[in-house]
Parts: structure tokens; sequence; C-alpha cells
């Protein structure tokens, strides 16, 4: 039993689960299974997951109350983003090798999909560079400011999927989840702060 | 023992899951008939590379042609081409349309 909850709490081996995708993504590529133009997809695809994930936990946690497992994904929230930001880099590299050249790449950086993908990269380099505890202890309650920035970035993030393809079925699909979460939320403080007219006393 | 069987299956279902290849965009659709009377993904390509494109690959979607590839003017595009008259329908850069031929 020791065994198992060790291997549960083991950050090392949660690292391992969220670097399978990567695994088996470069895997493919290397054995030549994969063009490098269709690396492109999994790995961005994997890295808006891991985001969505990380940005479910705090809302999923408000709606529902500290559940065990929610706990165990809370401590794990940080992992979740760094996951995601390491796809967004693999994503990246992927395109430049795929592109060949920065003047191709430059040509088409204002892209309505491109110059979204771009931004969205610049927006979590800060979030993953003060994703560690000492970033956390020096800029005390600025920590939380720069860690806001997820949602502009989520949303260039989606904004980039969308129109990269011309088509929001996936993005949006992937938007709902927290898009309900966060409805419900609004919709219960706004039912809070509103509460149903008492009946009168009958005088 | 169920721990263990829970991250095998989550590994599982993540590794097929990245392992599954990206669906076929469909942007546009064609009514070309059987593949019999289809020109072939060959003579398309070398129709492309005479005008100046560089292509980097070509399928069938939606019954079309789906070139990836760069056209003469240097754009990395997405083509669609109608497989039996090699009519070019669609062309977007990164999601963004280029062209569209007028009924597509």
């Amino acid at each position: 039993m020791a065994t198992v909850r060790s291997l549960r709490d083991s950050l090392p081996l949660f690292w391992l689960l969220l670097a399978v995708p990567a695994l088996v993504q470069l895997l493919g590529w290397w054995s030549g299974r994969i063009d490098t133009m269709d690396m492109l997809a999994p790995t961005g695809e994997t890295s808006a997951r891991l985001m969505i994930a990380a940005m479910l936990i705090g809302p999923l946690m408000a709606l529902i109350g500290p559940r065990g497992w929610l706990r165990w994904l809370l401590a794990r929230r940080r992992s979740f983003g760094v996951a995601a930001f390491s796809y967004a880099v693999l994503h990246t590299a992927f395109y430049a090798v795929d592109m060949g050249n920065v003047a191709d790449m430059l040509a088409e950086a204002l892209a309505p999909g491109i110059w979204t993908g771009w931004a969205a990269l610049v927006l979590f380099l800060p979030l993953a560079a003060t994703s560690n505890n000492a970033a956390m202890r020096s800029l005390r309650a600025g920590w939380k400011t720069v860690q806001r920035m997820v949602y502009p970035a989520a949303l260039l993030t989606l904004l980039h999927w969308a129109w990269v393809h011309n088509n929001y079925t996936a993005a949006l699909a992937h938007l709902a989840p927290l898009a309900l979460v966060w409805l419900i939320l609004v919709m219960r403080r706004l039912l809070q702060n509103f509460p149903s007219p008492q009946p009168s006393s009958g005088v | 023992m169920r721990i263990i069987t829970f991250a095998v299956l989550a590994a599982a279902g993540i590794a097929a899951i990245s392992a599954t290849p990206a669906a076929a965009t469909g942007a546009i659709k064609c009514q070309a008939g059987p593949q019999s009377g289809w020109k072939t993904k060959e003579a398309l390509t070398a129709m492309l590379v005479k005008e100046g494109w560089t292509v980097r690959k070509a399928k069938v979607d939606g019954g079309c042609y789906e070139v990836y590839g760069t056209t003469p003017q240097g754009e990395r595009v997405e083509a669609y081409f109608h497989p039996v008259s090699l009519d070019k329908l669609y062309v977007a850069r990164r999601g963004e349309v280029l062209f569209r031929k007028a009924g597509y």
C-alpha cells in the first residue's frame, strides 16, 4: 500500500506521464512515420489541452469543493502549466524546422493564425519563468498578477488554433469545459447576490 | 494496484490520443465521380512544379486533391485542386484564405 501511495505521489512519475505524448510523437517523427509538418498539430494540441487542464483545476475546486482528487491535481497544477509550455516550445521548434528558414517565418508572421501563436508563446514565457518557489517568494502578491497572464495567453492560443485551421470547432470544444465551469460559478454568484424576494409577512 | 492500473491506462489513453493522425481538414468538398476518372496525384504535382510551386505533400481530402506546399510567390499554403480538371479551388496560408474559386 505504501508503495502504491509513493507511486501516486511521485512527482517524477507524474512528469513522465506528462511526457508520454511527446515521447510517442518524437518516436513517430524519429522513425520517419510522422512528417515534420505533421508534428505541429499534435504538439500544439497537447500544449493547449494541458493548459486547459491547469486552468480547470482552480474553478473546479471553487465549484465542487476540495475533493481528494482535486487536491491531488491542484498540487500538480504547476506541472501541468510547465508541461503545457514545454509542448508549446516543442511545437514552435517543429514549426521552425518545418519552415526551414527565418525569412519564410517572418514572411507569414503577420498572418492571423501565426501572430496569435507567437503572442501566446511570448505571454507564456514569464508564466513559465516564474513557475518556481523562488519566484513565488520574491514576487509575493505580484506573482498572482503574472500568473493571471494565462487568460490572455489562453485566448491567443485558442484563436491561433481556430485561425490557423480557419475552423473554430476544435478550439471551441476545448474551451467548452472551462466556459461551462465559469458560467456555473458566475450564475451561482449572481444568485447569491440577488436572493429571491422574501414572501411578505402578510400585514 | 488500482493506482498502477489507472496510471497505465491513463498513459495508454494519452499515447493513443497523441498517436492519432490529424483528421482531414475538409475545407473544400469535390463531387468528382469515381477515382478511375481522376487525373493522378503525380500529374497534379508535375503541373504545380512546372508553375513554380514546391509540393511537400499531396493527398486526397474531401474528394479533392489537397496539397501542402509553397506557391511561386513563396507563401507556405494548403491548397485544394479538382481531381478531374486539376483546377485550383482553394488556397489558404495558415488558415487565411488567399483564393477560393466561385462556387466552392
